[in-house]
């Protein structure tokens, strides 16, 4: 069986690596390792990418467009007609 | 403000716990609120997901309007079946459900899944990926195209847009939205290794299509 400082980190372990989540016994083996270095930088950059991408928004008057629309039940008693 | 808070338990919100900021909330909170006919309530909730619904629907569909009519749908069919939701699961899981199945019902009545501005990734030669393509940016452009192009024109929209549906609803709920494997799994009605395994695959995709265009 492999040595666990030799693994390469699996996908699962880059995932982690790039949010900062790596347990430091695997670290270990990324200060190591050129090749999982590299692969750990490009799964970072790619969810810095990622995570940068905006919340669009709909067209104004989109609450008001749904409520139209919306069949709201009446206030139940516990809190209306008091 | 006033949670919105079970009398001794029993579940019932009374007059005293009325809100008086839904703002500061939960989202069960808000929920609860709604469940019993209290409209700020709904409001609330939509002003809440309209963006992440929205931008959901929109990178799934990459068409504004359309975009725009199904988180509508998506909005009318939460809130008029609040009542039958079931708090065991977060509200966000449940309203991407809905807005997800809408795109992805939508995308296999249309096969818009082969639309994208490079072309239909079923195209095999670069004649058959021109005419599928999408020509933003020509002369005769309507303004909510320009809209469109400006908002996902970037080369990771682009290349979001490659990706199939599976993937691109996977990659767009993990790392835009930040919901976890397991919230995927049951949003997407898919077993855990399914969803790790597309976005596995998904993000692979990108970086190929991000090296692409870098070349």
């Amino acid at each position: 069986m492999t040595e666990p400082l030799l693994q390469h980190l699996t996908p699962d372990e880059l995932e982690l690596w790039a949010q900062g989540l790596l347990p430091a016994a695997r670290d270990i083996h990324l200060a190591q390792c050129g090749e999982c270095r590299v692969l750990g930088d490009r799964e970072r950059k790619l969810f810095r990418d990622l995570a940068r991408l905006p919340r669009l928004a709909p067209e104004f008057g989109f609450v008001e467009r749904v409520m139209a629309k919306v069949k709201v039940p009446a206030p139940a008693d516990e809190f209306e007609g008091r | 403000m006033r949670a919105a808070t079970s009398n001794a338990g029993d579940g019932v919100i009374g007059a005293k716990d009325r809100p008086g900021n839904l703002t500061g909330a939960s989202d069960p909170e808000v929920v609860q609120w709604a469940q019993h006919g209290h409209e700020p309530a709904f409001r609330e909730l939509v002003r809440r997901y309209e963006r992440p619904v929205f931008s959901l629907l929109y990178r799934m569909v990459r068409d504004r309007a359309l975009a725009e009519d199904l988180a509508q749908e998506t909005f009318i069919k939460v809130l008029n079946g609040i009542k039958s939701y079931n708090p065991q699961f977060k509200f966000s899981s449940w309203i991407f459900k809905i807005a997800n199945n809408a795109a992805i019902d939508h995308l296999r009545r249309r096969d818009l899944d082969t639309l994208s501005l490079d072309g239909s990734p079923h195209a095999t030669t670069p004649e058959e990926m021109s005419a599928t393509a999408l020509q933003l940016g020509d002369r005769g452009e309507s303004p909510l195209q320009e809209v469109e192009a400006r908002e996902l024109g970037s080369a990771i929209e682009r290349a979001i847009a490659k990706l199939r549906p599976e993937y691109r609803a996977c990659i767009l709920l993990r790392h835009v939205e930040g919901h976890s494997y397991e919230e995927i799994a049951r949003i997407l009605d898919l077993p855990l290794g399914t969803v790790k395994t597309y976005i596995h695959r998904g993000r692979n995709e990108l970086r190929v299509h991000l090296v692409d265009r870098k070349e």
